[in-house]
């Protein structure tokens, strides 16, 4: 729980023969992370004909998942029966051909339905503006006497357009008003037609395209077309019902197939990525060391010949490539996701995600404490987490940190006594702060706060410490900023105030000595980290440009160690800001109604309706701000690599319980 | 409302005074159109303020247009930073007034399409527009096709004025239809968002725009009718109804044939011997585009006299800038083709001091 899975390395040495029946364990158990074991000397010809392969059933894969989006099936549970082997692609592809014929034609058919009837439609709106014009449509197109010019124009330009035809009598009409794209008609005689149409051209005007299929009055082309729409959409009706027809005879059919092309798909790609010998394979990955002895079992069972080495791991040293697989309960992985959004843990150091999981609900409900609005949160955040609310299934994660961020707000809302902002009574139940009000206590609650914050810093640093050990990082550990001579600096500095305000037993000239020691350490780190791990101490710039710099640095670590600790004020202020918006609420309240009507209630009601939503969100980032910035940089490294396990569940995840 | 100015316009004007000052003064400008080559011009603007922008630059592989774009980019500079200072309620002015170099971009990348360019060679001539452009310009370009490219536009600003005039392009197959809706756009935008503003920054802005709207509406209506021979109807719709001097009247009299320079001295009353300009329109009308620009020059300077409180300021600093970096244009395609004083100095809108010992 507070550090990555072990892990174990694993090299197989797999006869040919046995190859298949060792791949299908593999991505069949789940535990098996692959590293390519395909270096240059290693690999041979065959290996470009599983490339091959492997690319072709990707294409396969592709053109059934096409089929099922047209026939819009879905994907559906992989088949309970044993399908784990590589299916011939030559007895693969003909199936996909054959389908794909019997669904081309239907398809190309009902895309051409659908574009006649966009067609229809698009001539259907160009003449519903001149539905009352009782004149042949075939005179509007060729007119006899008459210029006749119907269209659309950037509206921007009809003045300029009138303004160029101030010399020549003319008729402009406005058929339908639109801010983008009015539909006028410009008429005129025909012995001025060629100033009309240059300006029309150069307004703009583009001329509708009136159907020369259609004869009589607009009204009664409309008509017509409108039949032509029925018709055109009865025949794409036709041809979707066509098309469910065969989704349903064949849906069973496209998703074994579906199985087939992606289960090949993932062994062929596996086998790309193994190394061959003349007669064997080398397979090498990862496995947690848990699940090693039931893997190595089964991998005899598959192969008799097989030889396989397991070579222990350690937590320090080259640790770059071992992958991490984060083995927290599932009412941790909200936590989780907080802790790999800023990175994944590599493999030699802890897993906060058990920390973050107290440190921040604790933080949020001190900065949103309220019974009332704590529990909406948390009824809000089950109902997201449980998937009720369909339109925000995907945050469901997201739903139960809001769940357990709000239990926490409820519970400091009891020790604040609040509940939905009121203070001393709500609805005739009297209240009382179990702890302390925050907005009648401003300044105890921000000194509580801050001191919060550096027991926080003190884990921070103390956690830290620990990873170095871990690591064997013992220049880090000793002399870096969140090493030891940080640690001792930081606690110089609060032994040095703790002896100023509250008359400590210890003197003062302990904690000044103990500052300037660890501060010239923190000081000189870079240099004493060479010494320790070494090196030759490397002077960036010189001497001279060091010595400049390191008091610079030692300043810039003293400032942070300060505004580290006063940053968790804000945990503080915003407790009291949430006392303060409460108010600003019941005053709005009082104002729309003092007798305590409708109005008042209405406004408490819209009042906490935002508290919850925006203070809830500026909350909730404040609360990451504070860990990501303040507590996570101290002791939090990161940078670990994925455990992605080989698989032929689709779904399956690397920190699934396997 | 002046207590708002000075409040809203403190910081703003203070910066554009400074970049004011780095303008470049008459001897810098001497100075460079005394070097007797592109590298020598080069060395002469590294003390000034265009310095920082040669920088960047391997000697040796120093072409115009190189120079030319890194010169440009200052000007990008100067507009984020003005744009990014100016008060809320004139962001929107000066955005649009930054557009025109936008639709200069989108204009060259439909030329580039039809020319078959590779983005290498489109990508220097394109000014560098930076973080508030909204051009998938290489995108546009790989399109190999104006449709494919102005496809790439939908849901940008300019989606609707592109999507009238591709009609005409369908049939014409001519960009014309295309740039001048452009231009027509862009200009009514610039045009609507002055109208927005109020009080002293509506008027500075009137005077600084309108300026501009002036020269262009006449320099289109004159060129139009020269060069491409348009009917009056169309020389109409293809220019704008308003401006600063020059009033719809006097475009609609040029269009309806009225004598163009008797026009154009009307209007601009210091001008003369703009009859003898047209008499050769090839070499006439960029000297009378010159003459023009100079009287945008002169009101843009006069900005910075009196209340510095307003829009105008920076509007008229980055029209100057805009002016100077034309003059660098004229004096770097000069010196790299070793074209003597006396053939490009009418090109110029600045007049050039004989440099102090």
């Amino acid at each position: 729980m507070f550090f990555p899975r072990t892990m174990s390395e694993i090299e197989l040495i797999v006869p040919s023969k046995d190859m298949l029946a060792v791949t299908k364990v593999l991505s069949g158990y789940g535990v098996f992370h692959q590293t390519d074991s395909n270096y240059p000397g290693v690999a041979s010809g065959s290996r470009n004909t599983w490339q091959e392969d492997a690319a072709v059933y990707v294409t396969l894969e592709r053109r059934i998942q096409l089929l099922m989006q047209v026939l819009s099936v879905d994907d559906g549970q992989p088949p309970a029966a044993q399908t784990d082997s590589i299916v011939e692609l030559d007895a693969l592809r003909p199936k996909v051909d054959e389908l794909e014929g019997e669904v081309k034609g239907v398809s190309e058919e009902l895309a051409g339905g659908r574009k006649r009837l966009e067609q229809l439609e698009s001539t259907l709106h160009q003449l519903e503006p001149v539905e009352d014009i009782d004149v042949d449509i075939s005179s509007l197109r060729e007119p006899q006497y008459l210029f006749s010019m119907l269209g659309t124009i950037p509206s921007n330009n009809i003045d300029r357009l009138k303004t160029s035809l101030a010399r020549i009598p003319y008729v402009f009409l406005t058929l339908r008003s639109d801010p983008v794209k009015p539909v006028v008609w410009l008429a005129g005689s025909r012995a001025n037609s060629d100033v009309l149409e240059r300006a029309a051209r150069s307004a703009y005007l583009n001329p509708l395209v009136l159907p020369e299929d259609y004869q009589g009055t607009p009204a009664q082309i409309i008509a017509d077309i409108r039949n032509s729409i029925n018709q055109t959409q009865r025949n794409v009706d036709e041809l979707q019902k066509k098309l469910s027809g065969i989704a349903e005879s064949k849906s069973g059919q496209l998703r074994e197939l579906l199985w087939q092309a992606h289960t090949s798909r993932v062994l062929a790609d596996a086998i790309v990525r193994f190394g061959q010998l003349r007669h064997t394979y080398v397979i090498t990955g990862w496995v947690p060391a848990d699940r090693l002895d039931v893997l190595t079992q089964r991998l005899r069972q598959a192969s008799r010949e097989i030889l396989i080495e397991a070579l222990p791991t350690t937590r320090h040293g080259d640790i770059r490539n071992v992958p991490v697989a984060l083995p927290n309960w599932p009412i941790l992985k909200p936590f989780q996701m907080l802790v790999t959004i800023y990175s994944r843990p590599h493999y030699g150091e802890l897993d906060p995600t058990f920390l973050i999981a107290f440190t921040f609900p604790l933080l949020f409900g001190a900065m949103f404490g309220d019974v009332g609005q704590g529990l909406v949160l948390a009824i809000l955040g089950w109902l997201v987490s449980s998937g009720k609310i369909k339109p925000l299934k995907s945050m469901a994660s997201l739903g139960l940190l809001i769940a357990i961020c709000g239990v926490s707000a409820a519970v400091f809302g009891f020790l604040y006594g609040s509940v939905f902002g009121f203070e001393e009574e709500f609805l005739g139940i009297k209240i009382h702060p179990l702890w302390i009000s925050p907005i009648h206590n401003i300044l105890q609650i921000l000194m509580v706060t801050v001191g919060g914050g550096v027991v926080l810093l003190i884990i921070a640093f103390l956690l830290s410490i620990v990873n170095g050990f871990l690591s064997r990082n013992w220049g880090h550990l000793l002399f870096g900023h969140t090493g030891v001579a940080g640690f001792l600096l930081y606690i110089s500095f609060l032994g040095l105030i703790g002896s100023t305000l509250l008359k400590l037993p210890i003197p003062p000239i302990v904690f000044i000595v103990l500052a300037v020691i660890s501060g010239l350490a923190v000081m000189l780190s870079e240099v004493l980290i060479d010494l320790v791990e070494g090196h030759r101490p490397h002077f960036e710039g010189g001497v001279g440009t060091y010595l400049i710099q390191a008091p610079v640095e030692l300043f810039e670590a003293v400032i942070s160690l300060l505004s580290n600790s006063l940053s968790f004020v804000r945990v503080g202020a915003f407790a009291v800001a949430h006392g303060g918006l409460s108010s600003a609420i019941f005053i709005l309240a009082q104002l729309a109604s003092p007798t305590h009507g409708l109005g008042y209630w209405l406004a408490i009601v819209i009042g906490n309706i935002f508290i919850v939503g925006f203070e809830g969100l500026i909350v909730g980032i404040q609360t990451m701000r504070l860990h990501y910035y303040e507590f996570l940089g101290k002791f939090f490294t990161g940078g670990g690599l994925r455990f992605e396990p080989l698989t032929l569940q689709p779904a399956e995840r690397e920190e699934s319980p396997v | 409302m002046a207590a708002s100015g000075v409040w809203g316009y403190a910081a703003i004007s203070a910066r554009v005074r400074a970049m004011y000052a780095d303008l470049l003064d008459p001897q810098d400008f001497a100075r460079l159109s005394d070097a007797p080559d592109l590298p020598t011009l080069i060395s002469q603007l590294k003390p000034t303020a265009y310095g920082p922008s040669t920088e960047g630059l391997k000697e040796g592989e120093v072409t115009p247009q190189k120079l030319l774009l890194q010169i440009k980019g200052r000007l990008a500079d100067s507009y984020n930073s003005v744009i990014h200072q100016a008060p809320g309620n004139t962001r929107s002015l000066l955005l649009n007034r930054y557009r025109y170099y936008e639709v200069d971009n989108l204009k060259a990348v439909l030329r580039g399409i039809l020319a078959g360019a590779d983005w290498e060679n489109i990508r220097d001539i394109l000014f560098p527009f930076g973080s508030l452009g909204i051009l998938p310009a290489q995108a546009m370009l790989e399109t190999g096709s104006i449709a494919g490219a102005v496809e790439l536009l939908a849901g940008t600003l300019y989606e609707e004025p592109l999507s009238f005039a591709m009609r005409r392009y369908n049939v014409e197959q001519n960009l014309f239809s295309l740039e001048v809706a452009l231009d027509l756009f862009h200009w009514r935008e610039l045009w609507q968002a002055t109208k927005e503003l109020r009080g002293n920054d509506r008027a500075q802005a009137f005077k600084i725009v309108g300026a501009l709207m002036d020269m262009n509406n006449l320099m289109w209506v004159i060129r139009y009718r020269v060069y491409h021979r348009l009917s009056e109807e169309e020389l109409i719709n293809y220019t704008l109804p308003f401006g600063f001097r020059v009033r719809d009247e006097d475009v609609r009299a040029i269009a309806a044939g009225a004598d163009i320079a008797s026009v154009v001295q009307g209007v601009y009353l210091g001008l003369s011997d703009v009859g003898a300009l047209l008499d050769e329109p090839r070499r006439g009308l960029p000297q009378l585009e010159v003459r023009l620009k100079r009287h945008l020059m002169d009101q843009c300077i006069s900005a910075f006299i009196g209340d510095p409180f307003h829009i105008g300021v920076p509007l008229a600093f980055l029209v100057l800038s805009d002016l100077e970096i034309q003059d660098l244009t004229v004096l770097i395609e000069a010196k790299s083709s070793g074209m003597p004083e006396e053939a490009y100095q009418p090109y110029l809108l600045r007049s050039v001091a004989p440099v102090r010992a």
